[in-house]
């Protein structure tokens, strides 16, 4: 089979994964007391490690914005750059990133050690319908707690930015906020949680279908864990650009 | 937080047994090139199919700043600036995690996990000089290439979505393309990859050696590796920025 076809294949097979998983939902019902446990999961052991990520890329976003316009006499723009590049793109991404990194690679491999070690066939056998049990409240979960992600995030980008700015780089507070509010409207916020959302909806079908078709032992967890985090990201910065296309222009 | 100190200590005391082997020979130099090959073939795909769009996004946003003030033509100089200086670096870097990385972690995860490391070790091979010390090195050469390809294909986004979407002339775009760059931007560039591909690789190999408990724990080492090495090298970049770039204010 050549490439082409093999991918319109996986494709199609992704297709109707998702399919069976919104029939199975309706036909069984949302297990809703799962749904907390994995918003818990998602969101509360991802926040640490995106606190530290974001702060450090408001700090970085602030060097670089400084130094790229200080050749052209605007290193007071510095917070108009940290407000589109940050808040816009930089934040949601980043997130979005994290949480594919933690919570995506965690459902992928938790999914996939459960088919290889036949549990979600003893699942089938409990007539507990597994798509409807394992996908649902993942995909929940993550849509209530990205968002919320995504903004803290954005709160930190622009925190740690301005820091930088006044304390690193000697920019006066009052310039650089009257920079960020220029640059940003109150939508710009809407904006993000948006595209959070889109991004929880790729993570968390991606993951989950990666690790349920997953075959071939640990290493075929390995694998389909690698290849869920990969294919999410490339999806999310590819929809990233077509939402920022439609949102800001 | 002593957790996390130990782990820390633990990651160091590796990293230095790692590096101590690679200062005398044999040096495994078939093996690193093999290492090296299939790292840049395994993440060139996705590392192009990221810095296209996000060289895209930057441009389309850029675009916005300089409408303001009607300097569209300073457009191409902000991009390459971003594209070579923070961009691709970084995220080169946070796609070699993703793939390369946690798949040197999910492969010594398994050799551990179904003692193949053992059995090295009892035909008296070193296992940290064969298995581990050649992946290292694959991931830290390979990352720098991979920056530089991202970078080129962040550049071609760019250009693609300024002039093809947007419609901004091709020439202005091209002749103000190197305008606030200079050679020393790319240098950094590599430097910066080649810190953090280090960093990726003690980071895969630490979690992938040290693996116990099955298939479960294959999986949560590539989680790990995945996870800190990006936690680790976006702390590093900052530095590393401050550093190569001069960050002091006027």
């Amino acid at each position: 089979m050549s490439a082409p076809q093999a991918s319109l294949g996986a494709l199609g097979r992704f297709a109707l994964f998702l399919w069976d998983c919104g029939v199975a939902t309706l036909r069984h019902g949302l297990p809703w007391s799962e749904v907390l446990g994995e918003s818990y999961r998602i969101g509360v052991r991802a926040l640490p490690i995106l606190l530290v990520i974001t702060f450090f890329l408001g700090t970085t976003l602030a060097v670089q914005g400084y130094n790229a316009f200080q050749p052209l006499g605007g290193s007071r723009l510095v917070g108009m750059f940290v407000a589109l590049a940050g808040v816009r793109e930089m934040a949601p991404i980043i997130a979005a990133s994290m949480v594919a990194a933690k919570a995506g690679t965690e459902m992928a491999s938790q999914i996939g050690v459960m088919r290889i070690r036949e549990q979600i066939d003893a699942l089938e056998v409990m007539a507990v319908h597994p798509l409807a049990w394992l996908v649902a409240p993942r995909l929940l979960g993550i849509l209530f707690v990205l968002p919320a992600l995504t903004t803290i995030s954005i709160f930190v980008v622009l925190a740690a930015a301005f820091l930088t700015s006044v304390y690193q780089l000697n920019v006066s507070p009052e310039i650089f906020i009257e920079f960020v509010r220029q640059g940003l409207k109150p939508e710009d916020l809407l904006w993000g949680q948006l595209k959070a959302m889109a991004f929880g909806i790729i993570i968390c079908t991606v993951s989950c279908y990666q690790g349920y078709t997953c075959t071939g032992g640990p290493e075929g967890v390995g694998a389909a864990t690698n290849r869920a985090v990969v294919i999410s990201a490339v999806l999310c910065v590819a929809l990233n650009y077509l939402l920022s296309r439609l949102m800001f222009t | 937080l002593t957790e996390t100190l130990a782990i820390a200590g633990r990651v160091g005391l590796f990293a230095g047994q790692v590096l101590l082997r690679a200062l005398t020979p044999p040096w495994f130099l078939p093996e690193l090139a093999r290492q090296v090959w299939t790292t840049c073939a395994r993440c060139m795909g996705p590392v192009l199919a990221v810095t296209l769009p996000f060289g895209m996004v930057i441009s389309l946003q850029g675009l916005q700043i300089f409408d303001l003030f009607g300097a569209q033509r300073l457009l191409s100089s902000l991009v390459s600036v971003a594209v070579l200086r923070e961009l691709a670096p970084v995220l080169a870097s946070v796609l070699v995690a993703a793939q390369g990385g946690s798949s040197v972690a999910a492969e010594l995860g398994a050799m551990r996990i179904k003692e193949e490391i053992d059995a090295t070790e009892v035909m008296a091979v070193d296992s940290l000089r064969y298995h581990v010390l050649p992946r290292i090195f694959g991931l830290t050469l390979s990352t720098p290439m991979l920056g530089l390809a991202g970078a080129g294909a962040g550049l071609f986004g760019g250009w693609l979505s300024a002039v093809l979407i947007e419609g901004e002339p091709s020439g202005v775009f091209l002749a103000n393309l190197w305008a606030l760059t200079t050679p020393m931007d790319l240098w950094a560039g590599v430097i910066k990859t080649l810190c953090f591909g280090f960093t990726i690789g003690i980071i895969a190999a630490y979690n992938g050696y040290h693996t116990t408990g099955g298939a479960s724990g294959v999986g949560r080492a590539v989680n790990d590796t995945v996870v800190y090495a990006c936690l680790v090298f976006f702390v590093e970049n900052y530095f590393l920025t401050s550093a190569l770039f001069g960050a002091a204010g006027t």
